[in-house]
């Protein structure tokens, strides 16, 4: 069973081997494996022209990455840490993202931006943020947010084969994890823009992004012994969202419940929210809808405040109970 | 009897939408008279005592001094023998109708049981969406749903054991199959118009009457233990909907004397308080507009309703729309005929 890291090193080498114009660039991508080790041996197998160590300059990075784009090649920009990912911010949402438009489509930004994000390393607030929101608030970018390794495979060769710049959202505590499902041999896409329905049930229906997906999974596990059943989705790529499942879920179990790890306040899993209640599915409701998400704070250093600042397993698991009890 | 009658926050200018409740010039359990102070109110542009509509003894102070109250908001509960105006016709370029005291009219039927006339409040109800679409499917009104969920909300198992009359279930059972079989259903409501030509003068007392005795055979299509007409009548306030309970049971000569004063007072914008609940059914007379015939939306909780239309001096055209949800064609056609007949 292959951890997210080899499955992203894995698309990687598939893409390196299907086009020469797939490289790899960012700080420490190189000789070190990456800082937590996700692109591993690459360097030694493709060599310094496709696996390039940068400075440390993240603007530079992406700006290079943008500029490799628009003249043919297909870059995949590592950024060590999300939370870096202000600094190329211009780069990102104001290059990258609206070229394609301001040229009148004549050119394209093959980009793919991967970057681990998240909390739970006690790495403190500048290391450990969840910026989904940032960027699935910019037309132009799409987001993809995988949640186990097999999906981090199939999507990211579909991402890297996309003509669009592709944010990719990877988990640090997901990394050294193996999935429930084996990793598929070969180079099997997995669309971008199609959300998957992980497991189905009639009593609740949970959307969550990312490692949250797999703490509700265990919740979803847990209650199903004690007869209440949950579907559970993962819209696996936030922009563009795919609402279809939820929509046809919540019309049959009539609870809705988001999770995410990021700050509640214009939280991406709002937009499902806001979708739900717009929609003609609205009225398939028996329950106010349940959203659990980060507090509205930096993350703290102090390892019990930085588990109380995101939903755990004991939340999801308490708001679940509470939904099904309460709303009949 | 006595009502409990809401004072409201007055409208005071045409641009007035909140006031300020200065204090309260009364307390709980005062007794007071038609015109005394019962508290003072604060507006960007002008400061007002608001009076006592009519005698009564107070019963509950709603707001606080110093709350900002919406119009039409109640500032304080009292309880009076009086029956008063309800409601306020009050539109933009007209005077304000101001709240006053009418003449009660006689009592219509002694001997009965004495039902107390509902106030309504600007009562909200909180239900689950999907609480809502099974109420409005089934014909359940959600006030009348006991909440058990949180914050006092209604959940879709206090919807699905609400309690219908038992007759009405039968029906409802058996029209759900005529309903699926693809009569198109507008606004959750399945309708269905019929029409008579008549050859007969009558007064609206002589049709009130005739047609709540129809009714009166039909408890399941009137849903309640009596028989209440409301009579849509036209004024330049508005449409106003005074109820005749069982006009059947009444003398005719009374019933006529009745008619005619409540109409004068509807047109005025006064219509008593005890005349504004309690319908069963609606009747709306459409020759004065030289109409023929027209389909009307069914009110909530009611499963007939009523036109009389013009069609030449000598005849007149009555039409019946049913709620396809209770009653069938076969029924309807029924109705209509047994109300023709004894026209």
């Amino acid at each position: 069973m292959l951890t997210m890291a080899e499955a992203v090193r894995e698309a990687m080498s598939i893409a390196f081997d299907e086009r020469p114009e797939v490289f790899l660039l960012g700080e420490d991508v190189g000789i070190y494996g990456g800082a937590f080790g996700v692109s591993g041996d690459m360097y030694h197998r493709y060599g310094a022209e496709r696996v390039l160590d940068t400075p440390i300059a993240e603007l530079g990075i992406v700006g290079a990455a943008v500029g490799a784009a628009l003249s043919g090649m297909r870059p995949i920009v590592e950024i060590q840490f999300s939370d870096f990912t202000a600094q190329a911010m211009d780069q990102i949402a104001n290059q990258a993202a609206k070229i394609h438009f301001m040229l009148g489509g004549a050119l394209h930004v093959p980009m793919v931006l991967r970057t681990p994000q998240g909390s739970g390393t006690g790495a403190a607030a500048q290391h450990s943020q969840n910026l989904e929101p940032w960027f699935a608030s910019v037309p132009g970018l799409k987001v993809v947010v995988p949640s186990n390794p097999a999906d981090a495979k199939g999507l990211l060769l579909s991402a890297i084969d996309d003509p669009n710049p592709v944010i990719f959202l990877e988990h640090k505590l997901l990394y050294k994890i193996p999935g429930r499902d084996p990793v598929p041999e070969g180079a099997t896409r997995i669309p971008l823009g199609v959300s998957k329905v992980v497991r189905e049930g009639k009593d609740l229906t949970i959307v969550a992004t990312g490692i949250m997906v797999n703490k509700s999974w265990e919740v979803a596990e847990k209650l199903a012994a004690e007869g209440i059943s949950i579907t559970l989705i993962d819209p696996r790529t936030i922009s563009p969202l795919d609402m279809g499942p939820v929509f046809e879920s919540v019309e049959k179990t009539g609870r809705l419940m988001v999770v995410q790890e990021g700050p509640a306040q214009a939280g991406f899993i709002n937009e499902v929210i806001a979708q739900m209640a717009g929609s003609s599915s609205f009225g398939s409701l028996i329950a106010p809808i349940k959203r659990l998400a980060g507090m509205n704070i930096p993350i703290p250093y102090a390892p019990q405040l930085e588990k109380a600042a995101v939903p755990q397993i004991d939340d999801i698991e308490a708001a679940a109970r509470e939904i099904v009890k309460n709303w009949r | 009897m006595s009502f409990k009658y809401p004072v409201v926050m007055p409208k005071m200018s045409m641009t007035m939408e909140t006031g300020e409740l200065i204090n309260f010039h009364v307390a709980v359990g005062d007794h007071v008279k038609s015109g005394d102070v019962l508290f003072e109110v604060m507006t960007d542009k002008i400061d007002m005592e608001v009076e006592a509509p009519a005698d009564g003894v107070i019963e509950a102070l709603v707001a606080n001094p110093g709350d900002v109250v919406e119009i039409g908001k109640p500032v304080l509960i009292m309880l009076t023998e009086t029956e008063v105006m309800a409601f306020d016709f009050g539109t933009d370029g007209e005077p304000v109708a101001a709240v006053e005291v009418v003449t009660a009219p006689a009592p219509v039927v002694a001997a009965a049981p004495v039902v107390v006339a509902p106030i309504i409040l600007n009562e909200t109800v909180k239900a689950v969406p999907k609480a809502r679409v099974e109420a409005a499917n089934r014909g359940i009104d959600l006030r009348t749903v006991r909440a058990t969920g949180p914050d006092r909300t209604i959940t879709m198992e206090d919807v699905n054991g609400a309690q219908l009359d038992p007759a009405i279930a039968k029906r409802q059972a058996a029209n759900k199959a005529l309903i699926a079989k693809g009569i198109e259903i507008t606004r959750s409501i399945a309708q269905a118009s019929f029409t008579r030509s008549v050859n007969a003068n009558f007064d609206h007392a002589t049709f009130i009457a005739a047609w709540a005795k129809v009714l009166r055979n039909r408890p399941d299509l009137a849903a309640h233990e009596h028989v209440g007409v409301a009579l849509i009548i036209e004024s330049k306030y508005g449409s106003a909907l005074p109820v005749f309970r069982d006009p059947d049971q009444v003398k005719i000569a009374d019933l006529t004397a009745l008619v005619a004063s409540t109409t004068d007072a509807a047109k005025n914008g006064k219509v008593p308080v005890a005349m504004l609940s309690g319908a069963t059914t609606t009747v709306f007379d459409l020759t004065t507009y030289s109409m023929s015939s027209a389909t009307p939306l069914l009110f909530p909780n009611q499963v007939t309703s009523v036109t009389i239309g013009y069609e030449s001096a000598t005849t007149k055209i009555v039409s019946l729309t049913i709620d396809l949800n209770f009653c069938d064609f076969y029924d309807g056609a029924l109705l209509l005929d047994a109300l023709v007949a004894s026209l």
